[in-house]
């Protein structure tokens, strides 16, 4: 920090070379973080997979799996089973699968859970999770693999998953009687999709909704006392969050098997299928370990059953290498928006969260998304799936380990090709880098220049002279503490729960400004408290924004009977509303005088730092995010800029218009319309298209609030209490127009 | 000429004759019980008694290695199991001596000594060199002293004491082998050559769902006022089928253990099978060959029935087998008056915590004492414990918990509960996660660190699913018609693994392939400068430039 405390450095050459060049930089930087992430599709740039685990042995067994007429018989009955009694419900058959598994000589048990749905009336769920352990002999049960399978009911709009079923049980009649098992294996049927599989490992994991006084709940998704301020005193009539409970009560099992090692899921609606996708992304963007994701897929290769991830076929294999780049691009795109959302695109994607490495198989066929050539590729059948079953598993079965060795966080653009953590973060970790140059930027335009007509007239003149003018101790001191002082402002700011800052910081930052005003001998109506007060309003009015939806709901229901995802997506709208309009106000109205350039260059600079740490904070943990947030808000945030009265209107404007289209909720309506009229726009005209992207968006929106609260998904949490207030900082930037900087600075 | 046979008959009737006459007794017992729908449970029971005043000079059927172990460190009862497999309490109902997986040790050493810890040590070495089991690994810091959990079986003088000479030990992570089962046999009197003993084959002994083979020895009285005491060596070998693994319901001795039974030990005073045909009423199967009789058994208001085979020294080969009438595939289960399961509660590296649950399915209360151990590396506190949720319970009618210390000692928690009729108990504690010193951790350290069995002890009202012998009997036949106004238990639940945080061991190893190239890269010119012979080169006259370019492209040439 010594270079930026020095008050000289305004006239050292990287400095003056930066405020020349840091616009081009800046974009240049955004440029190249987008090539590169191109880039990384290509053959060159990527790595083919490997396996790190010794452990995993893959393939090495002679196959023995012998179930195919079984699952075949598995699969009539169990259809017949259905169709007969289960019609016209959507209850699982819980005493058939029962029946089957102690058939089996499995242990079997049933476990119920409950669900008090938190955006509803009070509704309440209830489902049952069906569950059969093999238990390997000469083991004291301590470690285990799950196979499951998730029930659908026959009125289910999704692909049945009957095969899955059957497959699984017949896997498991031909997996009993051996004796080569080193660890359990739990054969599981969950209901209601994602919520019996979230309910039986929470249940397997001992997360109770009664348990609350533990601190062994610090590592459950949800406590009651997160809610800071009880509003039931203020609002009697509502409900707050379910009576202070967890929504999801996974119950209890009655029988547990050891550490989950890993777990497969399959969803098969048919033996016949072409070809099997294999499904990675799990909940807020989480990856199973490198490892298992490509022993999955080489040992489809083995059992002779085609394979896919998103746009790479394994059965496609492009000459060209232009094509194979524009195809791996895709693939990599493809995972890109599927992990954007953080929602788990298959059962698989909730194991994550407990370490356990999960992926899910797929069954698809011609139906079922663009797949060149499908129809000339062969069928599969129940005996080859089960062999591909049966290999993965016995692999598995001789870790020694916890999946450990490989990569946790990779991108795939290829079946058989990765891109590491290593290679991806660059990209945008350069789009971070453009956005500080920016704060950088700014931060040494501000700063008070001495001499500045002279320095301008002649630099060289300027710098031999300084040295003379003032004794260099006595000024770095100063300015040290100066910059100092403005750091823990800069904290305490940043920090949106933080405290107002106390007194005697106020006071450091008078008597800073004091210096400073002494020092530079220019006017200047700098008050930090004034701009920090703004800040953090804006970023409760945020936490507010995160925790509104449960009293939309109430609202909504009570006195516009709205069903819950109209009265929060509208809530939400209202909200946006009033913060567009009344934003660019707020910060006029915590202040006495008018605002400054200073001021609003020092929020710009701050919301700069936020947004960046904000980008590489959730691109560490799910770097798709990270990526769209950092693409989307890096050119708003770099074109953005303190509004001087009096100059450009034009600028001005684009820049408003571009700022104000990305508004979180108005940016995610737009796209879901967009998105809706590119897709049905012909054949039901614009406007029709258009409500149907509105519903799409308000769905998004209901989603997002429900996983918060159900799963633990984040991306509502951070888009409401981070992402949300940086957009209105920069909001309130663009629509304030000061007075330029002060003659001295000019 | 003798024929071979009859000589060794002969010898063999002769030296029986001879150790009787001193006393020492030989039983050797099998029990066959099916545990429906799919499992079969087959226990060996070899019992020695020492009615001799023991010397480890000489001994006659007794082992003397064994026996010299015990006088050497006085240990006035011990016991040892090696077990391979999980107990499943609610599916089995009661095993005759339960064991927890892996390595399991306690002993109580006789009033006279004074430093049990260095006896304690001296002794688990000495059985590690015994059973080529790794008790060596038994130090202070998993061993504890149980102050209620455990109660001495044999004949020692009242002492209030009597727990300060007792010590426990498990180690949950050993891996039982055939390496175990052949010192073991060696130390039957008539090995695995003749008696019950030859059916021990290991390759067919592997192949069951449980396994679990020990030695248990005490003190018995040999008079009625107990002013005289003998040493009992029971040697036990516990096996559990799985009728799906073996392919068939049908059992005979030839598919469990690969052959048939050549004839009892010749030293032995009986050799008895007694198979279990209680369940014959639910799932009929008919035995082959007839039992000699049929033994009803009354006992806590159970009736269980035995046939009973006596094999003479003489017999031929027998086989004995059961074959399945009907194929009934579901049976209603009876469950066991008190089952227990344990788990461990969380995810993640920062806290967790170990539940242990007990079902009390009788009418009435039982009492228990549940015994958690956790290693030093696992810190469990007792401000953490819950029963039921509730930090204070009525159920507790005393406790006792001794804090551990970091790689010293373990922490040992006991508490004396009382059940509730019909009910299921829950016992929760919390534990944190410590970071080990890099070298602490075991080979293939991501896979996880076992904490042992919980110990649960108790009084049970009724002996339904009730195997075990009574408190004073040796011999199988005891327990029928045994009734008792309880039956005591000891009991293990399963053992459970966390994985602590574990450093990437693989940073060490990149570090020694980076020395290793830097070595290597280094030995290269330092052999170089070593083995080559510097030779002068004469230098030519100076070139000139033209020469120069020439020389340049010869050597591109090259």
């Amino acid at each position: 920090m010594g270079l930026l405390s020095d008050p000289e450095y305004g006239s050292v050459k990287w400095v003056r070379i930066l405020k020349k060049v840091h616009r081009p930089l800046c974009f240049l930087c955004y440029a190249v973080a987008l090539v590169w992430f191109v880039m990384l599709a290509n053959r060159d740039f990527n790595n083919e997979t490997y396996f790190s685990e010794n452990a995993l042995l893959p393939g090495l067994v002679t196959n023995e799996f012998n179930g195919e007429y079984a699952a075949k018989q598995y699969l009539t009955e169990f259809e017949q089973e259905l169709e007969e009694k289960y019609y016209d419900t959507e209850k699982i058959p819980v005493p058939w699968l029962v029946a089957k598994m102690s058939q089996l000589h499995l242990e079997v048990y049933t476990h119920n859970y409950t669900l008090n749905y938190p955006l509803g009336q009070g509704q309440i769920y209830k489902g049952t999770n069906v569950y059969g352990i093999l238990r390997a002999a000469r083991t004291p049960s301590l470690e285990a693999l799950v196979v499951s399978a998730p029930f659908r009911p026959l009125s289910s709009h999704q692909k049945s998953t009957a095969a899955g079923i059957a497959l699984m049980l017949a896997f498991a009649e031909f997996a009993r009687p051996q004796k080569y098992w080193a660890k359990d294996i739990i054969f599981l049927v969950t209901e209601h999709e994602q919520l019996g599989m979230q309910a039986w490992l929470e249940a397997y994991h001992g997360l109770q909704s009664d348990s609350e006084t533990f601190y062994t709940t610090l590592g459950s998704f949800w406590k009651p006392g997160s809610f800071g301020l009880d509003l039931t005193n203020f609002f009697p009539g509502f409900d707050w969050l379910g009576s202070h409970k967890k929504c999801l009560n996974p119950g209890q099992l009655k029988a547990r098997s050891g550490a989950i090692q890993a777990a497969i899921n399959l969803e098969f609606h048919s033996p016949k299928i072409k070809y099997v996708e294999v499904k990675v992304e799990g909940l807020n963007g989480q990856l199973p370990n490198l490892d298992l994701v490509n022993l999955v897929h080489k040992l489809c290769v083995k059992s002779g059953i085609h394979h896919s991830y998103k746009n790479s076929y394994s059965w496609v294999r492009n000459r060209n290498k232009v094509d194979d780049w524009v195809n791996n691009i895709w693939t990599m795109v493809g995972m890109v928006s599927t992990q954007l959302a953080g929602v788990p695109n298959g059962n698989h994607g909730l194991f994550h969260r407990f370490g356990i490495e999960a992926v899910t198989l797929e069954g698809r066929d011609s139906s079922d998304g663009p797949a060149p050539r499908v129809h000339s590729l062969s069928a599969a059948n129940f005996h080859r799936l089960g062999l591909a079953l049966e290999t993965v598993l016995r692999s598995l079965n001789n870790l020694l380990e916890a999946f450990h060795q490989s990569y946790f966080f990779y991108m795939l653009p290829a079946t058989d090709r990765f891109v590491s953590i290593g290679q991806y973060m660059p990209s945008l970790c350069l789009m971070c880098a453009a956005m500080l140059l920016r704060a950088l930027a700014l931060w040494v335009g501000v700063q008070p220049t001495q001499e500045r007509s002279s320095q301008a007239e002649d630099p060289v003149d300027t710098e031999a002279k300084e040295p003379g003018e003032r004794p260099p101790e006595r000024l770095s001191e100063s300015s040290n503490q100066r910059v100092h002082n403005r750091k823990t402002i800069k904290e305490k700011h940043s920090d949106s729960e933080s405290e107002i800052p106390g007194e005697q910081d106020v006071k450091e930052v008078v008597q800073s400004s004091d210096e400073r005003v002494a020092n530079s001998q220019t006017q200047l109506n700098f008050s930090m408290v004034n701009v920090g007060a703004n800040y953090l309003l804006v970023h409760v009015l945020g936490y507010a924004a995160m925790n509104s939806p449960v009293l939309f709901t109430q609202l909504g229901a009570k006195y516009f009977s709205l069903p819950s995802e109209v009265s929060v997506y509208y809530g939400l709208c209202v909200t946006s509303a009033v913060l567009v309009v009344a934003a660019p106000v707020l910060p006029r109205l915590l202040r006495r005088g008018a605002l400054t350039y200073e001021e609003l260059t020092l929020v710009n600079i701050l919301v700069l730092i936020e947004l960046s740490t904000l980008c590489l904070a959730l691109g560490m943990h799910n770097f798709p995010l990270g990526l769209a947030v950092a693409a989307l808000y890096t050119p708003v945030a770099l074109l953005s800029g303190v509004v001087v009265r009096g100059r450009g209107w034009i600028s001005v404007w684009l820049q408003r218009a571009a700022c104000v289209v990305l508004q979180p909720l108005g940016a995610l309506t737009a796209a879901m319309c967009v998105y809706s009229v590119a897709v049905y726009g012909g054949a039901e005209g614009a406007a029709a298209a258009a409500g149907r992207g509105r519903d799409a968006a308000m769905q998004a929106v209901m989603f997002a609030v429900a996983d918060s609260l159900i799963y633990g998904n984040w991306v509502f949490n951070v888009a409401a209490s981070v992402l949300l207030p940086v957009w209105v900082v920069l909001w309130q930037i663009v629509c304030n127009s000061v007075e330029g900087p002060s003659p001295a600075r000019r | 000429m003798f024929n071979s046979k009859n000589f060794l008959f002969f010898i063999a009737v002769f030296i029986e004759t001879i150790f009787n006459a001193n006393g020492d007794l030989f039983n050797e017992e099998l029990f066959i019980k099916p545990l429906p729908p799919a499992h079969l449970y087959t226990y060996f029971q070899f019992t020695t008694l020492v009615n001799d005043n023991l010397s480890s000079e000489h001994t006659y059927l007794a082992p003397r290695s064994l026996v010299e172990v015990l006088t050497r460190f006085q240990v006035d009862e011990l016991h040892f199991t090696l077990t391979e497999g999980q107990w499943r309490h609610n599916h089995w109902g009661y095993p005759v001596l339960d064991a927890a997986p892996g390595a399991e040790l306690y002993a109580w050493f006789s009033s006279d000594v004074e430093n049990v810890d260095t006896q304690w040590k001296k002794l688990s070495s000495t059985l590690a060199g015994l059973f080529c089991a790794s008790l060596n690994f038994i130090e202070d810091f998993n061993t504890i002293t149980p102050q209620m959990a455990l109660q001495p079986t044999g004949a020692i003088p009242q002492n209030p004491n009597i727990t300060s000479q007792l010590r426990y030990a498990s180690l949950p992570r050993e891996i039982v082998c055939t390496e175990n089962l052949t010192p073991w046999k060696k130390l039957l009197p008539c090995e695995s050559s003749r008696g019950l003993s030859a059916l021990l084959n290991s390759r067919m002994i592997h192949n069951t769902n449980y396994h679990s083979i020990g030695v248990h020895t005490r003190k018995v009285c040999s008079s009625s006022d107990c002013s005289v005491v003998s040493l009992e060596i029971k040697q036990t070998v516990a096996l559990v089928y799985d009728s799906k693994i073996i392919r068939t319901t049908d059992w005979s001795f030839t598919k469990l253990f690969g052959q048939g039974l050549p004839g009892g030990c010749p030293l032995a005073s009986s050799s008895k099978v007694y198979v279990d045909i209680t369940t014959n009423d639910t799932q009929p199967f008919l035995l082959s060959p007839e039992p000699e009789k049929v033994l009803l058994s009354q006992r806590g208001g159970s009736e269980t029935k035995l046939a009973l085979y006596t094999i003479k020294p003489e017999n031929k080969m027998t086989t004995i087998g059961a074959k399945y009438i009907s194929k009934k595939d579901l049976v209603l289960m009876k469950l066991p008056p008190l089952y227990f399961n344990r788990y461990v509660l969380g995810y993640g590296k920062e806290f967790g915590g170990i539940v242990t649950e007990l079902t009390n399915t009788f009418w009435s209360s039982i009492d228990v004492v549940v015994l958690q151990n956790a290693p030093w590396w696992l810190p469990i506190q007792l401000s953490s414990l819950r029963i039921n949720g509730e930090a204070s319970s009525e159920m507790v009618l005393a406790r006792h918990y001794s804090p551990g210390r970091s790689r010293q000692k373990p922490y040992h928690l006991e508490l004396l509960l009382r059940l509730p009729p019909k009910s299921t108990t829950k016992i929760t504690i919390d534990f944190e996660f410590v970071f080990l010193k890099w070298q602490e951790y075991p080979p293939d350290a991501n896979h996880g660190f076992y904490v042992g069995s919980a110990i649960i002890t108790a009084n049970l009202p009724t002996a339904r699913n009730y195997t075990s012998l009574p408190g004073t009997a040796s011999l199988f036949e005891s327990s029928i018609n045994a009734s008792k106004p309880w039956y005591p238990a000891v009991f293990r639940t399963n053992g459970v693994m966390v994985s602590l945080p574990t450093p990437d061991f693989s940073m060490p190893y990149n570090v020694i392939c980076l020395a290793c190239t830097v070595v290597a890269l280094a030995f290269g010119p330092l052999h170089n400068i070593c083995t080559k012979e510097l030779v002068l080169k004469v230098v030519g006259s100076s070139v000139t430039l033209k020469q120069k370019i020439i020389n340049l492209f010869k050597k591109k040439k090259e």
